[in-house]
């Protein structure tokens, strides 16, 4: 166990390496000059020289990324370009806990309504509910997030031309705050970007689960005489959960990507938003940060679950 | 299939029919299947599995169906525009004068007086709020997602078959260097390095791609540049697939038979893997193609893809978006024709794998 996440961790680490190395040379051979829009249209020599060498970029390109690394371990991300005060982490604060909210909310939906639908498709293979529930899964998994909000949309602005509720189609409510109107703000975007893993759960749990449904010892479960109900919940469901442990990495995945396009079509200032509002402005430290905030949330993720996965089934060993 | 036919080396050995597997055998190595499973009647006339699985999604309705609209709105793409724009009568229009169909049928062309409505017979699906044709800009974005798909998947093939069966094949380095490159590539999830790629470098792009003829016109020449951060994504699937069947394959008889005569590893690869790897990589590549589809829309509804007066589905989506109250037909439309042609790739994809593959299911 020891040895597995010593080696996940230095797999980590390179993968940051990579990561960071990557959207450093991107920035290094990016066009345009920071420093040069910041000082407008009347360059003076003296402060340029000034600006450039606060921010180190007077230096070359190898030193420039040592300092992003050593400046990385201590979770200090630098200053902007575009708002000269302020540091690259001072901008995200705002943004960090609204995406955090949203994707937090997203995932235990995905769990929590995909799997119990999932597994009661399983249990009732082939009946109409089946049928018209992996009918469902199978469109909404294909379509693309962008899609499914564009539309959700239209129905929200369908809804308030004919009932007259004036609920809410983009911005965010307080994060962390659930009163009605936050409330009101954040089910829709929540739900959609929610749709796709709860419809690949529910796919995944209902193939885990009857592939389970037909192994021995469910039948020589029922065999001994147990009902039905024992037969499903404990032998069945503990069992049929374990390859979900596994799906929870990639759709973090998902997730990621899925943020852009939500917090773009609903307006929301999350970390996904801000990077897109820096890729616009090119403003270099934060694009590098939230990159590497989103690599290592995914690496994260996919640490997890392996671990989830060697602690929920004991015949698989760590490795 | 190549592999099946007897190599001619093999055929000089005297006990050649030996080691030559028969179809039946192949059929289980190759698509995983019993061949009690397969077609009984199809194993009478020496069947291929290629020819079994061709048969078997040729029952597929659903897929069979999904390839017909594929069709369909590949030939709509393609002869669409050149039909469209010698149909309807000259417009004598209040702002530009007399004006025939191939100019106002033309993607780009703003009729500023006509914005905003609905199908008509002059405008058949309608016009933007610019008042251009919209079935034009439809027609137009569904050529860009064709284009960048094929693009992509040229690039997808070549690089993910070579590097996958070199790394299956030999291991070592070249297998270390995929594993790694896969992990930091992963680590960009999703679009992400396709948001990075194309914002920081997309106005750069437009300046220097823009002087091209034929992909520098209309605001197209960032395409290249999301052409290219798509493939560079999609890669390592594609490559981890091939380099798992590659494993597989080089440890059945056929191999060694072939590696025994004396084949060289060159003609191992060419003549008796990359043969077998038909099915693998059919299915993955038209699964693929729904990614990247799907990407290239994304990227241009986020304003990082096509430009203006160039027409996406993503830019077509994004421009509606902002008369959802007012004029909801023009997201409506764009969002649908792209959950169509999603739709339809993936049912075709799924058709597919349950042909070619029919054990691995989700």
């Amino acid at each position: 166990m020891f040895q597995f996440l010593l080696k996940r961790l230095i797999g980590l680490i390179f993968v940051i390496i990579g990561v960071t190395f990557i959207t450093a040379i991107m920035g290094y051979f990016a066009p345009g000059d920071p420093i040069r829009v910041m000082l407008g249209d009347h360059p003076d020599k003296v402060l340029e020289l000034q600006l450039r060498h606060s921010y180190g970029l007077d230096l070359p390109w190898y030193q420039q990324y040592g300092n992003f690394l050593t400046h990385l371990v201590r979770f200090d991300f630098g200053l902007s370009f575009r708002y000269q005060n302020r540091s690259v982490w001072d901008i995200l604060k705002e943004g960090i806990p609204i995406s955090a909210e949203l994707s937090l909310w997203a995932l235990l939906l995905q769990i929590l309504i995909g799997v119990p639908l999932g597994i009661l498709c399983a249990i009732k293979a082939n009946s109409w509910l089946d049928t018209l529930n992996m009918g469902t899964a199978l469109v909404i998994y294909a379509l693309p997030v962008f899609v499914l909000a564009v539309l959700c949309q239209l129905f929200i602005i369908w809804l308030d031309k004919t009932t007259g509720i004036s609920w809410p189609n983009s911005q965010w409510g307080r994060p962390w705050y659930y009163s009605w109107t936050d409330l009101q703000y954040k089910l829709a975007p929540i739900l959609i970007y929610a749709a796709a893993g709860m419809a690949y759960f529910a796919r995944i749990s209902r193939t885990s689960m009857l592939e389970i449904l037909y192994q021995d010892y469910i039948r020589t479960a029922r065999a001994k005489g147990l009902s039905e109900r024992t037969v499903i919940y404990r032998h069945g469901l503990r069992n049929a959960l374990i390859p979900l442990a596994t799906v929870i990495g990639l759709s973090i995945r998902f997730l990621v990507t899925g943020a852009f396009f939500i917090e773009y079509i609903f307006s929301i200032p999350g970390i996904a938003r801000i990077t897109l509002d820096a890729i616009t402005n090119l403003d270099y430290p934060v694009i590098q940060a939230t990159t590497v905030i989103l690599a290592v949330g995914v690496v994260i993720g996919n640490l997890i679950s392996d671990l989830l996965y060697t602690a929920i089934d004991p015949r698989i060993k760590a490795e | 299939m190549n592999a099946h036919e007897p190599d001619p080396d093999a055929a000089r050995l005297p006990d050649a029919a030996l080691l030559s597997p028969s179809p039946e055998i192949l059929a289980t190595a190759v698509t995983g299947e019993d061949s009690s499973l397969a077609d009984q009647q199809q194993e009478k006339k020496a069947a291929t599995p290629r020819g079994v699985s061709l048969k078997r999604l040729r029952r597929d309705r659903r897929a069979m169906v999904c390839l017909g609209i594929i069709v369909l709105f590949v030939l709509i793409t393609l002869c669409g525009p050149l039909i469209y724009q010698h149909v309807g009568n000259v417009y004598n229009s209040p702002l530009n004068g007399p004006l025939s169909p191939d100019s106002y049928h033309s993607f780009t062309h703003q009729e500023l007086n006509r914005t905003d409505e609905g199908p008509s017979a002059q405008y058949w699906l309608g016009t933007d709020a610019l008042g251009r044709d919209l079935l034009a800009r439809l027609m137009q974005g569904m050529l860009i997602s064709l284009s960048v798909s094929v693009i992509v998947e040229i690039v997808d093939l070549a690089l993910g078959i070579t590097i996958g069966v070199l790394a299956g094949y030999y291991g070592g380095g070249i297998d270390q260097f995929l594993a790694r490159f896969t992990d930091i590539i992963f680590a960009f999830s999703g679009l992400l390095f396709v948001i990075l790629l194309t914002g920081i470098f997309g106005t750069q792009a437009d300046v220097t791609l823009g002087k091209l003829p034929l992909i520098g016109a209309n605001g197209n020449a960032r395409l290249l540049l999301v052409s290219f951060a798509l493939a560079f994504t999609t890669w390592p699937t594609m490559a981890r697939y091939v380099r798992g069947q590659t494993l597989q394959l080089k440890q059945q008889q056929f191999i060694e038979a072939a590696r025994t005569m004396g084949t060289s590893d060159f003609r191992v690869i060419i003549r008796h893997i990359i043969p077998n790897l038909f099915s693998i990589v059919i299915v993955a590549s038209t699964l693929n193609m729904v990614h990247t589809i799907i990407g290239e829309a994304g990227i241009s509804l986020l304003g990082l893809g096509v430009q203006p007066p160039g027409s996406s589905i993503g830019l077509m989506i994004s421009d509606g978006m902002t008369y959802l109250s007012t004029h909801p037909w023009e997201a409506l439309l764009p969002s649908a024709v792209l959950a169509i042609i999603v739709l339809v790739f993936s049912f075709l994809g799924d058709g597919l794998r349950d042909a070619f593959d029919p054990r691995s299911k989700d």
